[in-house]
């Protein structure tokens, strides 16, 4: 695991957490996995912090233990894949709000930040939050409702158990197999009514499941990449027989097991251009150079299979070339992939394809080799003996390299970026801790009905250069947030590459 | 008539014409071979002076062939025997043109007295020297009329033997101007996708067109040209290239498969520094120009 994921996650730690957490977590980052009393020993923590930060991280799902060598003492581990998640919650929110409205927006909100919890403490929580508020529509009876269906689609499971195992004095968890729960709806109304939710026995833990919804954005990505290569309803048609091929297989398969057409016929039934040109489509798809579907056979009318691994390929090629474009000129980024169609290919023959001239050609080809982006292999004839023989040298694409370095970088953009973000509120501490104080009073004095003159008194100590400078900083800061969201999304790419083995 | 018959008459009419160095009219030729018809003939004689044996005069109304006295060959015999062999050698190597290592290896003459063979044979205007496209500091040598061949100037895009970038700059966006006029059929085509993407295509001849038509070339783009061109379009990922049923290659603006990643959005992925960016330091997240002026 390298040093720059190690400077992200560490920053992501502190900006959720806080410093404490950070520490903790950049010591186990370091040393792989260790006990809490070594934890103690490097951070200079007390023990009781240190046990703090780590019920954080295990809550949160952010780090794990097993059993010591000597079975009575656990080791904890970080997890850092799992801390880079954090930075993707709101686009789980987004996710979850088009596809089921905004009730299960404020279901998986509410466990993210609860990261685990029962469904009645969950659904009550909610439900009195909002018992008074504006929003009144928001009711149990509904919430229990889209629990369930959350449940049943998969987008919440339940939490792995604690299991003590026979002489071992440290618990292993065990993964449970989801039940989609029955839910008793009068109870849930009264502890509403009473706040009050002791009476109710439910010890089944929940949490959201991520798997599910990086499935949803992978398939978003590979939907979106036919969209624009061919068109919408290519785009359409690629989601069906996603959806087709789920019902046999692992998601996340290399490669999907035989779509019959004819099963995709009837699911595009109510879309008269897919389905009229069904075969059409599906031939232009296989052609488009992209590659992500593949015909199986010929059997009942044809069958084809999703190539999910090639598709992570293609993608990461894609995300690549556009790395080259800005890092080193369109030029340069031609250069790239023609060694990429070529695989193996020689100076002179990149300069004849490439249209370049010589120097420019050269310079560009030595640029890339500088930033690893190719490599040069070298090729000894075998034939012509003594010292005439020159070795000949080829350049080619390292795709595993290539795209390691490629997460590489966007680990130390990320890092400079939350960084960035820290040190912008860190500079401007005073003033937003100002405008929280003053936000919070207003907020009271409305509550309590005061007069609007003595509202409009207290929100005017913020004076307009305040102000002025305030505006910049949220500017700022949020341009920094969306750049952190587009970092994750080039992130998952990558990551989605590097599910399968090379 | 088959090849065979055709040689051995051109031989014999040659041979005529040898004998006669004044020159031949059609009457003498059908003298001498009487098996020949008219148009067989006129065949022949097309052929030959096609290759450029014959000069064609008027002389009282008839047509006369006269063998061609061929200058240089004449030239050449005034010079001695070193420029007799490395002129032969020359000439050998036709149009390509031959390095003057290999005409000092065949030909087993002193570099210095090469050198000056070669220099007396220049000033006759007989041979020259060509750069190599190629390989800049490589000369070949070809017989002075003769235009050197495409592997050696390059083509259309050299300029005495200066690479062109700008022109293929231009012809590249030019080209994709005209795929991209007509990548959108395949979108939601109503005849659907296959049709629609076959006109989004494109063959090589119909973009040669398009460019001749332009005018912004003053040099003649072969076929070939243009699918050099479009084929740069193919590595700038801008176009995708298929091959139709008869043979043709033909060409389609394509989109990338995803629009810019993060990555290179945010001002670290395309920083030059980003190596040499660290917590502490001169170069940090904190302090980054880029990173404020990106801010702004
Ligand atoms: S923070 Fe600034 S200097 Fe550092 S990598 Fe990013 S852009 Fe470059």
């Amino acid at each position: 695991m390298s040093h720059q994921l190690g400077r992200a996650v560490s920053e992501i730690l502190h900006r959720y957490f806080g410093e404490i957490v950070q520490q903790v977590g950049k010591d186990l980052f370091t040393y792989g996995s260790k006990p809490i009393s070594m934890i103690v020993k490097t951070t200079g923590l007390p023990r009781q912090q240190v046990i703090e930060s780590l019920r954080t991280l295990l809550k949160f799902d952010l780090a794990t233990f097993e059993p010591s060598v000597n079975d009575s003492i656990a080791d904890y581990k970080l997890l850092p894949d799992n801390v880079l998640l954090l930075i993707r919650y709101p686009r789980y929110l987004l996710q979850i709000k088009s596809k089921f409205g905004s009730e299960a927006e404020l279901l998986v909100e509410e466990l993210l930040q609860q990261a685990i919890c029962t469904a009645t403490v969950l659904l009550v929580t909610i439900a009195t939050k909002y018992k008074d508020g504006k929003e009144s529509n928001i009711n149990v009876i509904q919430l229990k409702d889209t629990f369930v269906s959350l449940a049943t689609a998969a987008y919440i499971q339940q939490a792995p158990v604690a299991e003590l195992k026979e002489d071992c004095e440290v618990p292993t968890l065990v993964p449970v197999a989801t039940i989609v729960p029955d839910l008793d709806t009068r109870a849930l109304i009264q502890a509403v009514n009473t706040g009050n939710i002791a009476d109710i026995n439910d010890n089944v833990y929940w949490r959201v499941n991520y798997d599910r919804f990086h499935q949803d954005f992978r398939d978003d990505l590979m939907v979106k990449a036919i969209a624009r290569r061919i068109d919408d309803n290519a785009g359409e048609l690629t989601r069906v027989l996603l959806q087709q091929m789920y019902l046999s297989m692992p998601a996340w398969a290399a490669e999907s097991g035989p779509v019959p057409v004819t099963e995709l016929r009837e699911r595009c039934a109510d879309k008269p251009l897919i389905s009229q040109h069904i075969n059409h489509y599906l031939k232009v798809i296989e052609e488009s150079g992209a590659g992500f579907i593949r015909r199986y056979g010929e059997a009942g009318g044809g069958q084809y299979s999703v190539r999910v691994r090639h598709a992570a390929q293609e993608l990461v090629h894609a995300a690549l070339d556009h790395l080259v474009t800005e890092r080193l000129g369109s030029h340069a980024a031609r250069i790239f992939r023609l060694i990429r169609t070529k695989k193996y290919i020689d100076e002179e023959d990149i300069q004849k394809h490439a249209m370049l001239p010589n120097k420019e050609c050269k310079e560009l080809t030595y640029k890339l080799l500088e930033e690893h982006f190719i490599s040069l292999q070298p090729m000894r004839k075998a034939a012509s003996a003594g010292a005439m023989a020159k070795a000949i040298y080829l350049y080619h694409i390292k795709l595993h390299d290539v795209a390691q370095s490629a997460t590489e970088l966007c680990y130390r953009s990320l890092h400079n970026v939350v960084r960035r973000a820290h040190h912008e509120r860190a500079l401007h501490s005073r003033l937003l801790d100002k405008q929280r104080r003053v936000r919070s009073i207003v907020h009271q004095m409305r509550l309590r009905g005061e007069p609007a003159q003595n509202i409009v008194d207290v929100e005017e100590t913020l004076t307009p250069p305040e102000l002025a400078v305030l505006q910049s900083i949220e500017k700022r800061l949020k341009q920094l947030n969306t750049a952190e969201l587009e970092l994750d999304k080039t992130l998952f790419i990558l990551k989605w590459y590097f599910m399968y083995p090379q | 008539m088959s090849e065979n018959i055709e040689d051995d008459l051109k031989e014999k009419i040659l041979n005529l014409a040898k004998k006669n160095p004044k020159g031949i009219t059609d009457k003498d030729i059908t003298v001498a071979i009487p098996e020949l018809t008219s148009s067989e003939l006129v065949t022949a004689i097309n052929k030959l002076l096609q290759q450029g044996c014959f000069d064609l005069y008027n002389q009282g109304g008839s047509l006369i062939y006269r063998l061609k006295t061929q200058a240089n060959k004449q030239a050449v015999k005034g010079a001695d025997n070193e420029e007799k062999v490395v002129f032969n050698l020359i000439e050998e190597a036709g149009n390509k043109g031959i390095w003057i290592r290999d005409i000092r290896i065949r030909s087993n003459l002193a570099n210095t007295q090469l050198t000056k063979v070669l220099k007396s044979l220049e000033s006759k205007k007989l041979i020259k020297a060509v750069k190599c496209v190629n390989a800049s500091k490589k000369k070949v040598y070809m017989l002075y009329n003769l235009e050197p061949d495409r592997s050696i100037s390059g083509g259309a895009w050299y300029q005495d033997q200066d690479f062109e970038s700008e022109f293929v700059d231009i012809l590249n966006r030019q080209c994709l101007r005209f795929l991209q006029q007509r990548a959108d059929k395949i979108k939601n085509n109503p005849r659907g996708p296959i049709i629609g993407r076959t006109q989004s295509y494109a063959t090589a001849s119909e973009v040669q067109k398009y460019i001749t038509d332009l005018g912004i070339s003053n040099v003649k783009l072969e076929v070939e040209d243009v699918i050099t061109i479009l084929n740069t379009l193919v590595y700038d990922g801008k176009a995708e290239s298929s091959v139709y049923p008869d043979g043709n290659r033909v060409y389609r603006a394509i989109e990338s498969l995803i629009p810019p990643p993060g990555l290179v959005q945010v001002p670290c992925g395309i920083c030059p520094l980003v190596l040499k960016c660290c917590s502490t330091g001169l170069v940090t997240p904190q302090e980054c120009t880029y990173m404020t002026e990106w801010l702004e």
